[in-house]
């Protein structure tokens, strides 16, 4: 049975929407404060190089410069996730966006100026720009922070999983399928380019800083860290942010740094990153290879996977390194399947470093899978859509890594996508000499309740209500435009029936907010819903308590509606603000405020990597198709139909932009993104030429929400965020195969991959 | 980024500005869109930059059709082409071309006259006008005009025939042949998005039949193709006389071919030689198709 | 390294006066001869809306109307706005608060997610606005019907945007465009 509701599951614009609109919200480039410098940064010449010597003393004699730093100027720790990275990189570089030294000035041009005048002498070496040349005996040792924990020197991290009996599943399998995938490094871009304003008292030695981390409390913890403070000296203020994406989820160098040119100085510095800057030294999705042997069995049941995957981990280790968690989850538990093996390493290079991107490597894991599935039915001859419906996940289901799906919407998604886009009953004529269609399917698998990688996944919140029947939610959780204050909002409106514009959310300052892991793994109205939940009852058992007593009643259950508590069954209430005045003002005088901290109820993975690592998981299935040019191989994406198992929509509104947007990002991926690197530097670093997508690029896209409604979850709600975007470059890349009748292994597939595939086919190239 | 800019309002000013400068270095700003990606990316010493963008004289700014010819003045924008309706129906080419260029804001500012003098090798209304076999009108700075083929107009890649006393005054696009029946005209242009695009390889093209559905004339132009925008003048005459809905496979194919054999792409990040090769071929048969 | 502050003395440059309608008020200033109209709005008029996105031309994000027609900021010399008419999204509000109709249309659509792109995709679509009406009477201009969902699209072609795939943002025009049909 459905529950009515008045405020949720309605298409309710963003509550910030209107100061965004208007050109009033105050992003991190338009923060101006008192006496405030521009910082810049200089990077290295080189990928690889030996720094013999670094002579700032030209820059420092510009006028209108106050500090120049390099690593002999500063006393600090390592940064990353494995501390194998310095702020400011000393005797050696080791890639291209290594920081070397950085100036504050009065202007940003002289603050540009005097890096001209930074005098660098390097000693080129060769550099290490293959993650395969790397794990070579004869290979240099990249990174010098990190002890050899493992059994290859350049080795940073590695993951080994597996379940069931892999030997024998392979002697069950009727075919099997091997491929070699090769993944792209794709970067966020966001909008807004990177940014931060530091301001350093250096009366009382604290540190306030205005970033946009969408990780406050653990950017907290890490800048302590880094610059040797108590992290409750350090304040960190949001401003809003112009994008996140998991860019945001890594500490990176910029910010520390700024942060040391605001203590050396005295005086606040921002740093904002140019548009090359971005593309240069912010962070990207990991490039990797994927070794892909599966097996299925005479009548279409997956038998076993095999995978082996070297990621290029870059210079340094970021959370990048850590994708396999949610890769090996993608192979282990996406479709039944008996038994898997997975391996993989992140190996240094003298490239760029990866960070987190929306998804977590489960895009590139899913375009390996899905792209194997579609192999292994035409192995057998069997149709693409049965092969998947026979495999798809279901309600009750353990996973061999132990997922609990105690609601799964995987096989309708399937469904609901198989039918609305006609695959099965579409015309297979393509007589058409230069475009030809095709059309292809792919599903995925991601957390939906939050990931326990750290040691808590939980969220605070504080409420309280004020005299005037006002309700202000202070929140751990954070707004990266993805409409989380908005939702929050939502349920404070339905649970205590104050409407929307008597609603503020409190996010932005680690002074005032409780703790809350971060914005990622699409775990923010999940569990900061369930926090906030939390509150309300607690808020409400003590409102119920005083309007009982003022309604001289022995009846506790009350409606919360239109302002007014109601005991249920009758008509007559109490006005909210009325009883939140009694709670105040009369004895024995008690604020209407509460708290609570919600963690959810996953587990920890042990060292084998099993475990219900989420509250809930959320499924989804994409059709896409597509017509191709093969004059040019250019691809149009004609439609693309999406089904995507969300627990419950707790705002049409808000999750059409995020299944639209994620989309986009997926199409992107699929065709056009590439930041293209030779010999450790960036060949495209702008928007000229690395390609994002335009209106006029958009295909149709028609999504059908699947509700499952999770008991975990809020009003049986699971998290969206990052699905969108995971199965699409596999859908497309099945499209592409199925219109031309290919065997696609790398992405993006950009028009010349496809002309080539072609030629090499008619044997005339 | 560091100029000094002379704004003058009137050609005659104009003329005395170029005069007064010419011991000194300097350059034109008209739309601004690559000359301020350009010296961001390279400053340069001492320049000083004349600015085109206030100059009020029709001649300089205005698009004038009569039954002869059409004139571009060298500051009328892409936008202004993409709005004419004449433009529109008798040289779909370069309505194309302009509507192709870059993006809406950047159609506002950019100017016939930068995308002819910034001689790219890419350029989508300069590929266009070559395609219509455009004039161009100089005038140096005594105020002497000389109107010079645009197939005489290209050195190499950012490279004109203009020199330090000159600058480019306008275009002229003769008038659709009087006997011509038909328009088959079109600006192809390949990338790998549908905006944003600076042409991997781009072809235009305008043919005219007459009554009998002959082909009486035929202007094919290649860009991104060569150091130059190229005439591709063997597979034009190749085409005069021949009925243009009953071209063969075999003809296709020599047309493409000699089409082709004014290419001579280079390899950089957003293609290889080879590509730029098969498009162009493919998309030559393609007019046919 | 740290050093004693010293007053920083900016080489003399050469100024020039300028003067325009900036969001219907008359201001005049002095600016460098290099100095980019995003620069000067942002800085010397501090109206933060306009939003900095790339200085390059390419995403859209700086759109500003310099006589009702849509321009990159960051590529637009300051010089060149002397006599024009220029609104930023600070001038599409009423002074009395009331938002313009495409604000409207873009917070009811949904369309605006970390909004880094909303400015210069309002004041795109306003410049689609322009467009259409002015059409009706500029004579040798194409009269554009009402712009078709590809047509709005390839308009909007230079405004980049990462959060919402666009789709919203369409929609949010298209409507606007259904309303002047009723």
């Amino acid at each position: 049975m459905k529950k009515e509701y008045k405020v949720i599951g309605k298409p309710i614009p963003k509550q910030d929407a209107n100061i965004r609109v208007t050109g009033k919200a105050i992003y991190g480039h338009d923060i101006l404060l008192p006496g405030m410098l521009y910082g810049a940064i200089l990077r290295t010449e080189h990928p690889s190089a030996i720094i013999e010597s670094i002579d700032v003393s030209e820059a420092i004699q510009l006028p209108g410069v106050h500090c120049v730093i390099t690593a002999d100027d500063v006393d600090v720790n390592n940064i990353g996730y494995k501390r194998d990275h310095p702020i400011l990189k000393k005797g050696e570089a080791n890639c291209t966006r290594d920081e070397i030294a950085a100036v504050a000035a009065d202007t940003k041009e002289i603050a540009q100026q005097a890096l001209r005048l930074i005098k660098v002498n390097y000693r080129i070496r060769k550099g290490v720009y293959d993650a395969f040349e790397a794990l070579d005996e004869s290979a240099p040792q990249i990174n010098k922070f990190i002890s050899g924990k493992f059994e290859n020197k350049n080795i940073a991290e590695k993951f080994h999983y597996e379940h069931g009996n892999l030997e024998e599943e392979k002697k069950k399998s009727k075919h099997i399928v091997s491929r070699r995938f090769t993944l792209p490094r794709m970067t966020h871009a966001c909008m807004a380019t990177s940014n931060i304003t530091a301001s350093f008292n250096n009366i009382d030695k604290k540190l306030l800083l205005y970033s946009s981390t969408q990780v406050p409390f653990l950017y907290q913890r890490d800048m302590a860290h880094a610059l040797k403070m108590n992290p409750s000296d350090i304040r960190v203020i949001q401003p809003v942010i112009g994008g996140g994406f998991g860019s945001k989820l890594d500490m990176h160098p910029f910010e520390p740094i700024c942060a040391l040119l605001s203590i050396k100085t005295g005086r606040p510095v921002q740093i904002i990153y140019s548009r090359e800057e971005e593309f240069i030294a912010s962070p990207i999705r990991q490039p990797m290879v994927i070794d892909l042997t599966a097996g299925v069995d005479k009548d279409g049941n997956f038998t076993f996977r095999e995978i082996n995957i070297i990621k290029d981990n870059g210079a340094y280790t970021s959370w990048g390194a850590t994708t396999p968690f949610v890769i090996m989850q993608a192979f282990s538990s996406l479709y039944k399947v008996k038994a898997c093996r997975f391996d993989a390493k992140a190996v240094y290079t003298n490239n760029i470093f990866a960070g987190s991107f929306r998804g977590y490597g489960n895009p590139q894991a899913t375009f390996a899978l899905e792209r194997v599935i579609d192999l292994l039915a035409g192995e057998l001859g069997m149709d693409k859509a049965d092969i998947r419906l026979l495999n798809a996940n279901e309600k009750g289901e353990v996973t061999g890594q132990g997922l609990h799906y105690d609601t799964c919407g995987h096989k309708e998604c399937l469904e609901t996508v198989i039918e609305h886009s006609g695959y099965r009953t579409r015309s297979l004529q393509n007589n058409d000499k230069r475009y030809k269609r095709g059309i292809g399917i792919a599903s995925m698998l991601h957390v939906g309740g939050g990931a326990k990688i750290y040691r808590s996944d939980g969220c605070g919140t504080t409420l309280k209500i004020d005299p005037y029947g006002y309700c202000t939610i202070i929140t751990g959780s954070n707004e990266i435009g993805q409409g989380s204050e908005t939702v929050l909002a939502m349920m404070a409106s339905e649970e205590l029936g104050i409407e929307l514009s008597k609603i503020k959310v409190i996010n932005t300052d680690t002074d005032v907010k409780p703790w809350d892991v971060g914005v990622h793994a699409s775990r923010t109205s999940f569990v900061a819903g369930n926090s906030l939940l939390g509150a309300i009852r607690i808020l409400k058992e003590k409102l119920n308590k005083k309007a009982a007593e003022f309604l001289k009643t022995s009846h506790f259950d009350f409606d919360y509606s239109d302002n007014m508590i109601i005991p249920v069954n009758t008509k007559e209430g109490i006005a909210l603000d009325k009883v939140v005045r009694e709670m105040h003002f009369s004895a024995p005088n008690e604020l209407a405020i509460a708290s609570f901290f919600y963690e959810p109820s996953s587990k920890f993975q042990d060292k084998d990597f099993k475990g219900n690592v989420s509250g809930t998981y959320a499924f989804a299935a994409q059709a896409i198709e597509v017509e191709v040019d093969t004059y040019t191989g250019n691809v149009k994406v004609l439609d693309i139909y999406v089904a995507q198992d969300v627990g419950k929509v707790l705002n049409p509104l808000l999750l059409g932009g995020q299944i639209e947007g994620g989309i986009l990002q997926g199409v992107g991926y699929a065709l056009t993104e590439e930041l293209l690197m030779k010999e450790g530097r960036i060949l495209n670093p702008n928007f000229h030429n690395y390609k994002m997508l335009t209106a006029s690029d958009i295909p149709d896209i028609h999504f059908y929400p699947v509700e499952t409604l999770d008991k975990e979850g809020p009003y049986g709600a699971k998290g969206v965020g990052e699905a969108p975007l995971i199965p699409t470059a596999a859908a497309i890349a099945n499209a592409i195969c199925n219109a031309l009748d290919l065997d696609v292994l790398d992405l993006p597939i950009i028009p010349e991959k496809i002309l080539t595939a072609l030629a090499e086919k008619k044997g005339t190239k | 980024m560091d100029f000094e800019i002379i704004n003058p309002a009137t050609t005659l000013e104009l003329l005395g500005t170029i005069n007064e400068l010419q011991s000194k270095h300097f350059r034109f700003g008209a739309g601004y869109s690559d000359l301020l990606m350009e010296l961001k990316k390279k400053p340069e010493e001492n320049l000083v930059v004349i600015n085109l963008s206030q100059i009020k004289d029709t001649a300089f700014t205005g698009l004038t059709i009569s039954p002869d010819h059409v004139r571009m003045g060298a500051m009328v924008t892409a936008h202004k082409i993409v709005m004419n309706e004449q433009l529109n129906k008798d040289y779909p080419v370069l309505h194309q071309a302009a509507l192709t260029l870059a993006s809406t804001q950047i159609r506002q500012v950019a100017t016939v006259g930068g995308n002819l003098c910034t001689a790219s090798p890419s350029g989508d209304i300069a590929c266009a006008l070559v395609a219509l076999i455009a004039h161009c009108e100089i005038m140096d700075s005594t105020g002497k005009t000389k109107s010079i083929p645009i197939t005489d107009f290209f050195l190499g890649p950012r490279k004109t025939v203009i020199k330090k006393n000159e600058f480019l005054n306008g275009v002229l696009v003769s008038a659709n042949n009087k006997l011509s029946k038909n328009i088959y005209s079109a600006f192809l242009k390949i990338g790998t998005r549908r905006s944003m695009e600076c042409s991997v390889v781009s072809l235009a093209y305008h043919i005219q039949t007459d009554d009998d559905g002959d082909i009486i004339h035929a202007g094919v132009a290649i860009g991104a193709s060569a150091p130059t925008i190229r005439f591709a003048k063997d597979a034009c005459d190749y085409l005069i006389g021949k009925r243009f809905d009953h071209i063969h496979q075999k003809e296709k194919e020599e047309f493409a071919t000699k089409v082709l054999s004014y290419a001579d792409p280079i390899t950089d990040i957003r293609a290889t030689a080879w590509y730029r090769k098969e498009v162009l071929y493919n998309l030559s048969k393609s007019i046919f198709e | 390294m740290i050093k004693e502050h010293k007053e920083s003395r900016l080489k003399e440059e050469v100024l020039h006066v300028i003067s325009f309608m900036l969001n219907e008020r008359q201001v005049t200033c002095k600016i460098k001869s290099s100095t980019v109209l995003l620069d000067l709005i942002r800085d010397h008029f501090s109206l933060k809306g306009t939003k900095p996105g790339c200085y390059e031309g390419e995403c859209g994000a700086c759109t500003v109307l310099i006589n009702e027609a849509p321009v990159n900021s960051c590529l637009y010399l300051a010089v060149n706005a002397n006599g024009k008419n220029i609104t930023t999204i600070e001038g599409l509000v009423k002074s009395d608060g009331t938002l313009h109709p495409v604000q409207e249309s873009l917070i009811e659509h949904g369309a605006i997610q970390c909004g880094f792109c909303t400015s210069g995709m309002a004041m795109s679509i306003k410049a689609l606005m322009n467009q259409y009406e002015n059409a009706q009477h500029v004579p040798g201009d194409i009269r554009i019907e009402i712009p078709t969902r590809n047509e709005i699209k390839k308009y909007l072609e230079g405004n980049l945007c990462r959060c919402t795939g666009y789709v919203k943002i369409i929609d949010a025009a298209e409507q606007l465009f259904a309303k002047e049909d009723q």
